[in-house]
């Protein structure tokens, strides 16, 4: 699926440079499902990032599908990424101008699909996470939990092989962790790839394979018999 | 796509009602300011833009030159030069030409003065003239025939037909006049002004001084039509050629001489208004309207930038996401774009409704005739609606280019944009949007004073309670005088041929008592009671004296001037002379030339106080007054301010008695004065109107930064207060943080005012002084104002519970 070699990203300010990701080299084959783990400040979103390509790495080689997209331009990256890549965050980032099935919506309204499928597949999708009932809410009417799911439906709705979740359970209780764990996986048996980045053991036990990574370099990997 | 677009914005409008209703609240003023101003100059450079093939017509005008004297500009030409341009320029294709001058008809026993032009016959067809009665076909062959506007014919037969009737005048001679066809009225942004056309005949003007078929009298107004092509350049350039071939040098008659020359000018008629424009120095003020509006337009641009910069935060969110599910930076800049240009729409529907609202009270102040004819000339609309768009464009650059380089890694994960030094850049728009409204208003300041000041100029001359009575010239002048004074109601009457406001036409040369280059005096000619009459004061000497013989320089008895005569002179004249005083100046006698052929000696036997005779705003010239007694034609008559009825109608039956069945023409001298300083008024007034504008504009602009700013600031506040800041320290934090951008602009916007003024003041030979405490005064007005605005804010924060405030994020 993808390969990043040898690759840095540093921020620069006036007098500093800190080094976020220090020479990483990280494959990730298709339908796998991985955690990345690791302290505060330790790379983890940046990688994420830049995986998602949101994020431009400041060297290294990024192959993604193939194709070296580290110098590719943003026009460029975004339809890359609209095709394969779907995200979910911790603070659910939902647009609070648009309802569920709007905001769900919106990850099909960039790739010239006729309003009528689209509708089909967003209901099909509100369907499958269970949200169907909360379409022409708004946002600010749902518990978190319910947010999320819907982020879910967002990510996946337009069938993109990989998923990439920023510590989709930080913002939720146990309980409701526990239902959008079990959503990733059961996506991740039906062949989509998802990259986690989160803080709880428990959760990235459901991962086959977890990265730990600190001060910008990937420690350990660990790697777990299918369950 | 474009229904997403629109349903995020509008929910967005709805969730900042505040916001989207400053942003469009401001760019509806502003657009509707400057569409109203654009409607001014539009109609300004529309004039004469529709006759018959108005693009190859170009009106003949002359430039009278003197080797000594100013020269003197004329909307016509001489007689003779139609037939010399038919004659050498065969591209020349028609000349049509009409002599301005008044017609009194009598219909039973009324009697009406208009305006008429007796014309060539080929007027009609030169500019086809659209008849309303009758044919255009040989109206003006007879010369009973006449033609008159729709106007005219309701006003003479009001609810019938005017075709065929007759009316009555005295041209030459009394005759009837059949009226042959009523043609439609001129446009009021046409230069015709005429309400009869009366076809020419010579015989209506033998004999009379100022008609005549040689070079002198550049009074026919010629209009010549070139073929299609026709490079009138080259024509112009071949013209002074043609003068100085057929100019006869040597002309007799008081009015030409040696040295006259003859400047012609070929003005497209198209050009014509604003030719005239740019003659009277209007054309400037015109110019400088366009540039408040598009200020105003732009001050309402930054507010939109402004207030869309600072709440990027608030979409930055929904635009991150828009990229991460595969938003192009070119979709997201489109989105804005779109946004921002619907706004823009939406305002503009708002202001037109406004323009349409204001236009009458527009038109009112501006005296026009503005038309809005917006569904009637798709022209009008489809630039509007550009207007619109170019606006919602620049107003959205800004955001829309921001959303679209932004990163969405940045906002996703954090808790919102950060600033970036955003703030810095909008502080800078604040700045830039009150020095432009400062500059504006301490410019509208200094107008409006200058034109209170101009009216509580002293004149010289008591202007109230005084009525000019034209057209008594003639040996009656005395007994007109003799019966106006029987009236208990008319208290002194006085003639001249021109009277104050009007400048004088005559320049005489006299030589100054120190020798050296002749000295230039407006010259008028007056009866002995012009200065009593205008409460003249003599600084030395006497006035002149009828019963004097050696004080009349031409009487009706000579005919002749004389070789040496008593004058009198202003004292600006005697300084211009040279002497050291008025007194000095007394039993002095100048050679003086009143024309380039006749020279006299002028002994002074006065010398008045200076009064104004032509424009206030110019200063006053060095005058010599002499008795006429065949230019008095002008008669101001001091009446009795108690019994103001009384003396009209004592005027009236004066009249009656020397001039039957004549149209009495009076004027008020309160009045005439009045009218100098109309078009300065006006100026003020509208740029006051349009300042005010501007100042709530960039306040709408304050007033939305300042709810966004404290909402912004709500944590920061909780923790100073948390740290033992009281009310007062929050209060005056936040006012602080307003004052400073309104103190750079009040920096910024004196040099700027005080240069605009002063230019404009320049205008001016009496004139009020510039200072910067105006401008201070206004600063701070706009301190205050600015305050008022966001000291509502400031005060909710500062009282806050400052929990509230820190469990807010």
């Amino acid at each position: 699926m993808l390969k990043l070699h040898n690759l840095s990203k540093y921020y620069r300010t006036d007098e500093v440079e800190t080094v976020a990701l220090n020479s990483v080299n990280i494959e990730i084959e298709s339908g796998e499902f991985v955690a990345i783990m690791g302290p505060s400040g330790c790379g983890k979103s940046t990688l994420l990032n830049i995986i998602g390509m949101l994020d431009n790495p400041s060297s290294g080689e990024y192959v993604f599908m193939g194709e070296d997209v580290a110098g590719y331009s943003e026009a460029k990256l975004a339809n890359i990424r609209k095709q394969n890549i779907g995200f979910i965050f911790q603070s659910f980032n939902l647009i609070d101008e648009l309802t569920v099935a709007e905001n769900i919506e919106l990850a099909l309204l960039y790739h010239n699909i006729p309003s009528k499928i689209r509708k089909e597949r967003v209901a099909h999708v509100m369907d499958k996470v269970g949200i169907a009932h909360r379409a022409k809410h708004m946002p600010s009417q749902l518990s978190g939990g319910q947010q999320q799911r819907v982020a879910v439906a967002r990510a996946v709705v337009g069938d993109q092989a990989m998923i990439l979740a920023d510590e989709p359970t930080g913002n939720l209780d146990s309980a409701h962790g526990q239902e959008v764990m079990e959503m990733l996986q059961s996506l991740n048996e039906e062949g989509t790839t998802i990259v986690m980045v989160t803080h709880s053991p428990s959760h990235a036990d459901y991962a086959r394979r977890t990265i730990n990574l600190f001060d910008g370099h990937v420690v350990t990997e660990n790697l777990r018999a299918a369950q | 796509m474009y229904k997403n677009y629109l349903v995020t914005a509008l929910r967005s409008f709805a969730r900042h009602k505040l916001f989207s209703f400053i942003n469009i609240t401001g760019l509806a003023i502003g657009l509707a300011a400057f569409i109203l101003i654009l409607l001014f100059v539009r109609d300004q450079y529309n004039w004469d833009q529709n006759w018959h093939r108005s693009a190859d017509t170009y009106k003949l005008e002359t430039t009278l030159t003197y080797p000594d004297r100013d020269d003197r500009v004329s909307p016509g030409a001489v007689d003779p030069l139609k037939d010399l341009f038919l004659a050498t320029y065969p591209e020349v294709e028609d000349i049509t030409r009409y002599l301005s001058a008044s017609m009194d008809l009598r219909l039973g026993d009324n009697l009406f003065r208009e305006p008429a032009a007796f014309a060539d016959p080929n007027i009609i067809d030169f500019f086809q003239f659209e008849f309303v009665e009758g044919n255009a076909e040989g109206a003006l062959l007879n010369l009973n025939s006449i033609v008159i506007t729709e106007r005219l014919a309701a006003k003479l037969f009001p609810g019938e037909s005017a075709l065929g009737k007759v009316v009555t005048s005295t041209v030459r001679e009394t005759q009837d006049y059949r009226i042959a066809g009523v043609i439609k009225d001129f446009s009021h942004n046409s230069h015709f002004s005429f309400e009869i056309i009366v076809p020419f005949s010579r015989d209506y003007f033998v004999g009379r001084r100022w008609f005549t078929e040689d070079w002198r009298f550049p009074l026919r107004r010629s209009y010549v039509r070139f073929k299609k092509g026709t490079d009138v350049a080259g024509v112009t350039a071949q013209l002074p050629a043609l003068i100085e071939q057929h100019m006869p040098q040597e002309t007799g008659g008081q009015e030409t001489g040696r040295g006259r020359g003859m400047i012609l000018n070929l003005i497209g008629l198209k050009d014509l208004h604003i030719y005239r424009m740019e003659l009277t120095g209007d054309l400037a003020t015109l110019q400088g309207f366009l540039v408040v509006g598009l200020l105003i337009l732009v001050i309402a641009v930054v507010n939109f930038l402004n207030l869309s910069m600072a709440r990027t935060s608030y979409r930055a969110r929904e635009v991150a996401l828009r990229k991460t599910v595969g938003a192009s930076p070119r979709q997201v800049l489109v989105q804005f774009l779109t946004e921002s240009v619907v706004l823009a729409l939406v305002s503009l529907v708002i202001a037109l409704a406004l323009v349409e609202l204001a236009l009458p009270y527009y038109n009112d102040v501006l005296a026009s005739v503005i038309e809005f004819d917006l569904f009637s000339n798709p022209l009008l609309l489809a630039g509007l609606t550009l207007l619109g768009i170019v606006v919602g464009l620049s107003a959205g650059s800004l955001h829309a280019t921001y959303f679209a380089v932004l990163k969405p890694s940045s906002v996703l994960q954090g808790n919102g944009a950060r600033d970036g030094g955003k703030q810095r850049f909008r502080t800078a728009l604040v700045v830039g949007q009150f020095t432009i409204a400062i500059a504006l208003m301490t410019t509208a300041y200094f107008v409006t004073k200058q034109t209170e000041y101009a009216r509580t100029l002293n004149l010289g001359f008591d202007k109230e309670n005084l009525v000019v009575l034209s057209g008594t010239n003639g040996q009656d002048s005395d007994a007109i005088k003799a019966k106006l004074l029987e009236s208990p109601f008319i208290l002194s009457v006085g003639r001249s041929s021109d009277v104050p406001t009007e400048g004088s036409e005559d320049r005489l040369q006299m030589r100054p008592v120190a020798g050296g280059d002749m000295a230039q005096l407006d010259g008028l000619p007056t009866g002995p009671d012009f200065f009593k009459v205008y409460n003249i004061p003599m600084l030395a000497g006497r006035p002149l004296d009828a019963s004097v013989g050696v004080d009349n320089f031409r009487t009706r008895e000579t005919r002749e001037y004389r070789e040496a005569v008593n004058i009198v002179i202003n004292a600006a004249g005697a300084r211009l002379l040279g002497f050291a005083s008025p007194e000095a100046a007394i039993g002095q006698t100048i050679r003086t030339n009143l024309t380039s052929d006749f020279a006299f000696d002028a002994t002074i036997v006065g010398v008045s106080a200076d009064f104004h005779f032509d424009s206030a705003r110019d200063v006053i010239r060095p005058g010599i007054y002499y008795l006429d007694e065949f230019r008095r034609s002008d008669m101001s008559i001091r009446i009795d301010a108690a019994n103001i009825e009384a003396a009209q109608a004592a005027i009236g039956e004066a009249w009656q008695v020397f001039f039957p069945g004549q149209v009495m023409q009076t004027r008020s001298m309160a009045e005439m004065v009045e009218r100098q300083y109309q078009g300065d008024a006006r100026i003020g007034n509208l740029l006051t109107a349009f300042t005010v504008l501007a100042i709530i504009i960039s306040c709408l602009g304050l007033f939305g930064m300042a709810s966004f700013t404290v909402e912004r600031r709500t944590k920061e506040i909780g923790i100073r207060k948390v740290l033992g800041a009281r009310y007062g320290d929050i209060s005056l934090l936040l006012l602080w943080q307003f004052s400073k951008p309104i103190l750079v602009a009040v920096a910024a916007a004196l040099p700027i005012a005080l240069y605009i003024s002063n230019e404009w003041l320049s205008g001016f030979a009496y004139r009020i002084e510039l200072s910067p405490w105006p401008l201070l005064l206004i600063s701070s007005a706009v301190l205050v104002i600015g305050w008022a605005t966001v000291a509502g804010h400031a005060f909710k924060v500062a009282r806050a519970n400052p929990i509230r405030a820190l469990r807010y994020e």
